[in-house]
């Protein structure tokens, strides 16, 4: 009897700390996010929760995920039918989730002139996988070239590079003249960030990788090894260096270590960060052309956003659900007026494009003069992108550290390339 | 019952069979049945076959847990290897052996095979060498041999992904230390990216895990240098060996059975490695330092194909049995 009033007790204890006044509720929508876990965009997405939860007095769980565990734990929550409400993906992801059982065409749940009247054409297009509306955008942009001002004023470069030849030599004078810098901190480590260098190389000496029809390019002309000439000369001029990613490439320019890098226009945001002086480094952001080699050509850059998909235990949802709900109002003029600026990014609707806020800021001004006209990512619309991203990583790399010669790269990148499309067909 | 020590009924004994009235029999059948009842507490079928049932039982939870965590996985997984499951394909599709005959066609994959042979040879044969020096050292009186043998712990007790991060700021090109320290005394004229050759990734992630092992392999051999006869050392010694011939011809013979016990475990552990490995160098630079491990990884959660990358998983486990094999016999030989 002892015993069992001891155990009793102690069953007591456990739930009253376990249920403090109450059974805990699960909240209405669970929210996926790659933003959320990173520091310099949380506090935008928690205002961004907060607001929903005011307007509609639902409640919303987000669940933050470095970007690079994002897509894998999405395929392990949707192999363990755990999947979020919504979640939070980058633009090139979309077409290897296209078949996710549960993922909800967002024509049937808006329809789609709603969609088409209410969001850029640009920005919807990223969200579109052959007829069906798989994802809404929440930002958008482009993948540009990023200079820093104040390191090319310390390298004495006065004009802004416009030709491959003057951004060569703009990155000489940064390796003479600012120490220890690498000029542009070239993506050379990480397949996914090395695929858009090489991605805009290609396209600035005239070649492609992949074309509309699925057949690769990127061996048929000179065009490729061209472009993987221009990488690996930098590398050995020491104008670019090994061991370098995205993240690196912040940390540098934002450390006035380096000059030039690609990235989104949300580098902008990293960068103050990074710098440890806020806003007030945005004087040194300067978005720029991608220098052209062949005149007379559109300075290239890559289509890019980020986008908001929807699950549902059925792949059918109507627009009063919670989770709906919950995309209407981030992509509604509230939301869209504040966050993609916060982000330093582009809104996604045409009246969050209208706002004065948005024409009133420098940077996307600047930014989208210099690289307003992206291309499609060419690599990232087919469903076995990931694997086509690792060959060509790999390929890029092993001619940029001298372990094969340039047309070994090239032909051994367009015979695996081929042999992986051999048995794809294009989602969109 | 008079006359029986053990309390064993003298009726057990009556040939029941002999009896012709059926009622009679029954009736003496029940009596029988009664007085076996000896005890309230007595174990059915004897005291050994108690002690099973409690033994089963207690292995229960164990059995449980390994079913559910190990076996079900495993099982599944070795059922995946013969099936197309993609992220395009919503359902496994059965494709029999055809994740085996693309793995036979697919040189990436037996890359991994070799890179991982040359992996788990040097490791093991490092941490077999240094381990074995370091516990020497170690065995020898001198002061403050309890602090160091203590701090000697610490690479094992750090997490092998901190130890990962922390080879991989000596080793990073650009703010590592190995570079300034060449660089400080004249080595080397620029920075080195030693993570950015095959050679050299492959030295970092064997120079890694020999870090991380020396420990556990030093623990065993300290362990079992307390047993060595001393007076037999010693007597060589007046005999005139010198210290190679005492390590050749008393220290590693009164080891061997240490020895052959560590070897077979780091070479099981250095098959399993993919922290270090993955956390230092992803498997790059372009697939250098690609183990099966990572390869699984990366068929897996890069490439999304799991089928295939259970395929690789089921021929990894083929490596891995001989030595487990061989570990298994020890240890029942050893009981």
């Amino acid at each position: 009897m002892k015993r069992f009033k001891s155990v009793a007790s102690a069953a007591v204890i456990a739930a009253s700390v376990a249920l403090p006044g109450q059974a805990v509720k699960a909240a209405d929508v669970s929210f996926m996010s790659f933003s959320y876990a990173e520091e310099a965009a949380k506090p935008s997405v928690d205002a961004l929760l907060k607001g929903f939860e005011a307007q509609t007095k639902l409640t919303v769980e987000p669940l933050g995920y470095a970007w690079g565990d994002m897509q894998k734990n999405i395929f392990l929550r949707a192999r363990s039918k755990t999947l979020p409400s919504v979640a939070q993906l980058s633009e090139r992801w979309l077409p290897s989730f296209a078949n996710v059982a549960g993922l909800v065409d967002l024509n049937e749940v808006y329809g789609k002139d709603k969609l088409a009247a209410m969001f850029a054409p640009d920005a919807l297009a990223m969200g579109q996988v052959g007829s069906k509306q798989l994802a809404l955008p929440l930002i958008s942009g482009s993948i540009g070239l990023i200079a820093n001002k104040a390191v090319l004023e310390k390298a004495g470069v006065s004009k802004t590079p416009t030709t491959v030849e003057e951004f060569r030599g703009a990155l000489v004078a940064v390796r003479d003249k600012v120490p220890n810098s690498v000029p542009y901190t070239m993506a050379t480590k990480n397949n996914g960030s090395i695929l858009l260098d090489f991605m805009i190389w290609t396209w600035t000496f005239g070649g492609e990788i992949i074309d509309e029809q699925g057949k690769v390019k990127i061996g048929s002309t000179d065009a490729g090894k061209q472009a993987l000439g221009f990488m690996v000369g930098l590398m050995k001029d020491r104008l670019a260096a090994p061991e370098i990613d995205r993240p690196d490439a912040r940390r540098l320019v934002a450390q006035g270590a380096s000059a030039f890098f690609f990235d989104a226009p949300q580098a902008r945001t990293h960068l103050r960060s990074f710098s440890g002086q806020g806003p007030a480094f945005d004087a040194n952001v300067l978005p720029l052309a991608t220098p052209i080699a062949i005149a007379g050509r559109e300075p290239a850059s890559i289509q890019w956003g980020h986008l908001l998909v929807q699950f549902s235990s059925t792949g059918k949802a109507n627009a009063d659900a919670p989770a709906s709900q919950f995309i209407t109002y981030l992509t509604s003029d509230e939301a869209q007026s504040k966050f993609p600026l916060e982000q330093s990014a582009l809104p996604v609707t045409k009246s969050a494009r209208a706002d004065p806020k948005v024409a009133g800021d420098a940077f996307l001004t600047a930014w989208a003069k210099a690289a307003g006209n992206p291309g499609r990512n060419e690599v990232g619309i087919w469903p076995n992108a990931a694997e086509l991203t690792q060959i060509i990583g790999e390929e890029v790399q092993g001619a940029l550290l001298g372990q094969k010669s340039i047309d070994d790269s090239i032909q051994s990148m367009q015979k695996r390339l081929e042999t992986s499309m051999a048995n794809v067909s294009k989602q969109n | 019952m008079a006359g029986c020590p053990w309390g064993q009924p003298a009726a057990i004994h009556t040939p029941l069979f002999a009896r012709d009235d059926p009622m009679t029999l029954a009736a003496e059948i029940s009596s029988a049945s009664e007085a076996t009842q000896v005890s309230p507490h007595a174990v059915r079928g004897g005291l050994m076959a108690g002690q099973r049932r409690i033994g089963l039982l207690l292995l229960l939870p164990a059995a449980v847990a390994f079913g559910g965590i190990i076996l079900y996985p495993f099982l599944q997984a070795l059922a995946l290897s013969l099936f197309e499951y993609t992220l395009e394909t919503p359902a496994p599709r059965f494709d029999g052996l055809g994740n085996f005959a693309k793995i036979a066609a697919t040189p990436d994959v037996w890359q991994a095979f070799l890179t991982t042979a040359i992996y788990v040879f040097f490791t093991t044969t490092g941490t077999l060498i240094l381990g074995l020096a370091w516990a020497l050292i170690l065995n020898q009186p001198f002061r403050g041999r309890g602090l160091l043998r203590s701090l000697s712990l610490l690479p094992w007790v750090l997490p092998s992904t901190v130890s990962a991060f922390i080879w991989g700021w000596i080793f990073n090109s650009r703010y590592g230390v190995l570079n300034a320290f060449l660089l400080e005394i004249g080595f080397i004229a620029m920075p080195q990216a030693w993570l950015s050759t095959s050679a050299g990734a492959m030295v970092a992630v064997i120079i890694t895990k020999i870090w991380l092992s020396i420990p556990l392999f030093m623990a065993f051999f300290l362990a079992g240098l307390q047993n060595l006869d001393r007076e037999q050392v010693d007597a060589a010694r007046v005999d005139g060996a010198n210290n190679w011939a005492i390590l050749r011809d008393h220290v590693l013979p009164h080891l061997r059975p240490v020895l052959i016990v560590v070897v077979v475990l780091g070479v099981i552990g250095n098959l399993q490695q993919f922290d270090t490995i993955y956390a230092l160098t992803g498997g790059g630079p372009v697939r250098a330092t690609a183990v099966l491990s990572v390869e699984v990884y990366r068929r897996a959660f890069e490439q999304w194909d799991v089928g295939l990358a259970s395929a690789i998983g089921v021929l990894w486990v083929a490596t891995l049995l001989p030595p487990a094999f061989l570990y298994l016999r020890m240890l029942v030989k050893g009981a």
